[in-house]
């Protein structure tokens, strides 16, 4: 009879979380910040379908880095969240923080009791009401929640990115400027990304209920241009 | 309620319905009395444009209940949907199919094409009506943005979805209404004689069904007049309903309420 190794708890999650962040390494990362008028989110991400950013409610935006599937099936179950919670309760009931609670829960228990931890970063965008404010909520693949202040990058190289948001961020950006600054944050000194290669959505109020909207390729190309 | 996740056998898709299914819960019958079955006016007509939505504005029980009931609304930008029948189930009628068009759209990052939105409509109604005794009976009319034409869908009472060429009506003004279409309509109207047709189409209904309410000049409530064309789903501000409306009864005052033998 074969006895099984002694794993510490110790070793267990350090092999789990060395796992998880060699898979998210892997992907290209993206940055959101918010400006003055509402919430930035910028990918870099050469497929024109296969979207990293989504819609989740009127003002809760949802974006993922890693395996897709994996962040895909968590976006659909927020959709999900989100819209039978509005329905059976109100609109204004609809709240981010609930649910980046919920996706906390679910890659915690995951990453402990699943068979592998999931290989993605996600990041749950709300813009602000009367009723609540704009808030970024960063989750990692463990299921720890940061509320992040100003700006939150995801994926491998988020360290990097960061810095070099970080030491030219200013506060009370337009649109125009925050999106320059997230693109070269993203692209670093040594190389450029075109518009094609990138992902761009934000969270606006333009007069309407629903206040996500795609920034199309042309858009971002006059805008960086 | 936790984060909904499902296996991969298990997964309902992008339908609303069908998750709500999987949860087990489905729209829930609430007792009230609201409208009795099909008290109501709604027409709809397509026209060169795309096409207009009239509808009066009375919920009626056994009195005048509500004189100022929105019986047609905007699904998404460019479908509108009308309701008769039960008030209870028609308000979550609609308010579940602009959730469910706004889901599909969201879980899929596509639109329903304009006819996956009039069939989605037909179990929700079969189901609702042979299994409660809160009857609801809608319309579903929008621009059909693939096509770029209006299309006018009306259903029967076991849930069967018919695409009409012309026009359609919903409610217990439908035989008057109806009549006023059948004399007045003519393939590829300009929208303005097509607002001018429907409107007259519930003046008629108004003044002849008394579970129809027909333009309130003491309260200022008129029937509503929805255009859906390219550039979507439009109400017309109440000035303009007021002056359509005003204008009609202007015409049948001056000839002592009667037509007079020409669509007036």
């Amino acid at each position: 009879m074969s006895m099984p190794f002694y794993v510490s708890p110790e070793q267990l999650i350090k092999d789990r979380a060395e796992f998880a962040q060699k898979g998210i390494a892997r992907g290209r990362s993206l940055v959101a910040t918010i400006y003055d008028k509402g919430v930035l989110l910028v990918a870099e991400n050469p497929s024109a379908s296969l979207n990293k950013i989504s819609e989740i409610y009127d003002r809760i935006a949802f974006a993922g880095v890693g395996k897709y599937n994996e962040f895909d099936r968590l976006r659909e179950a927020g959709i999900r969240w989100a819209d039978s919670t509005g329905y059976t309760y109100s609109r204004d009931d609809v709240d981010a923080r609930a649910l980046a609670n919920y996706f906390g829960q679910y890659l915690g228990a995951t990453f402990t009791e699943g068979s592998k931890p999931l290989e993605i970063e996600i990041l749950v965008a709300q813009l602000g009401s009367r009723m609540r404010p704009t808030k970024l909520y960063h989750l990692a693949y463990e299921g720890t929640i940061t509320d992040e202040e100003r700006f939150a990058v995801l994926g491998g190289d988020a360290e990097t990115i960061k810095q070099r948001f970080a030491a030219t961020e200013t506060t009370e950006e337009n649109l125009t400027a925050a999106l320059h600054h997230a693109v070269s944050a993203l692209s670093g000194p040594e190389r450029s990304i075109g518009a094609k290669d990138l992902e761009v959505a934000i969270l606006e109020d333009q007069g309407a209920r629903r206040t996500f909207t795609r920034l199309s390729d042309d858009t971002v190309a006059e805008i960086l241009s | 309620m936790g984060l909904p996740l499902f296996s991969v056998g298990d997964d309902p898709g992008p339908s609303f319905q069908k998750f709500l299914e999987a949860t087990g819960r489905q729209l829930v019958v609430s007792h009230s009395e609201g409208m009795s079955a099909h008290a109501t006016t709604v027409v709809a007509l397509r026209c060169a444009e795309g096409v207009v939505l009239v509808g009066d504005r009375q919920a009626t029980s056994s009195y005048i209940a509500s004189r100022d009931v929105r019986k047609v609304e905007a699904a998404d930008r460019f479908t509108a949907v009308a309701i008769s029948g039960s008030a209870a189930m028609g308000m979550d009628f609609i308010r579940m199919i602009q959730l469910s068009f706004e889901h599909y759209e969201k879980m899929t990052d596509a639109v329903l094409s304009l006819e996956g939105k009039a069939n989605y409509l037909s179990p929700l109604i079969q189901r609702n009506n042979l299994t409660t005794p809160f009857m609801v009976l809608p319309l579903l009319a929008g621009f059909d943005v693939s096509h770029q034409r209006g299309r006018v869908f009306e259903y029967d009472a076991a849930g069967g979805c018919y695409e009409r060429n012309d026009f359609t009506c919903i409610g217990s003004g439908t035989p008057f209404a109806e009549s006023t279409l059948r004399l007045g309509f003519r393939d590829d109207m300009t929208l303005n004689d097509a607002i001018d047709l429907a409107a007259l189409a519930v003046y008629e209904a108004g003044d002849n069904d008394p579970s129809t309410g027909g333009p309130d000049f003491v309260r200022n409530i008129y029937p509503m007049i929805v255009t859906v064309t390219a550039r979507g789903f439009v109400e017309l501000p109440v000035e303009q309903t007021e002056a359509i409306f005003r204008a009609i009864n202007d015409r049948r005052a001056a000839s002592g309420g009667r037509a007079g033998g020409e669509l007036r």
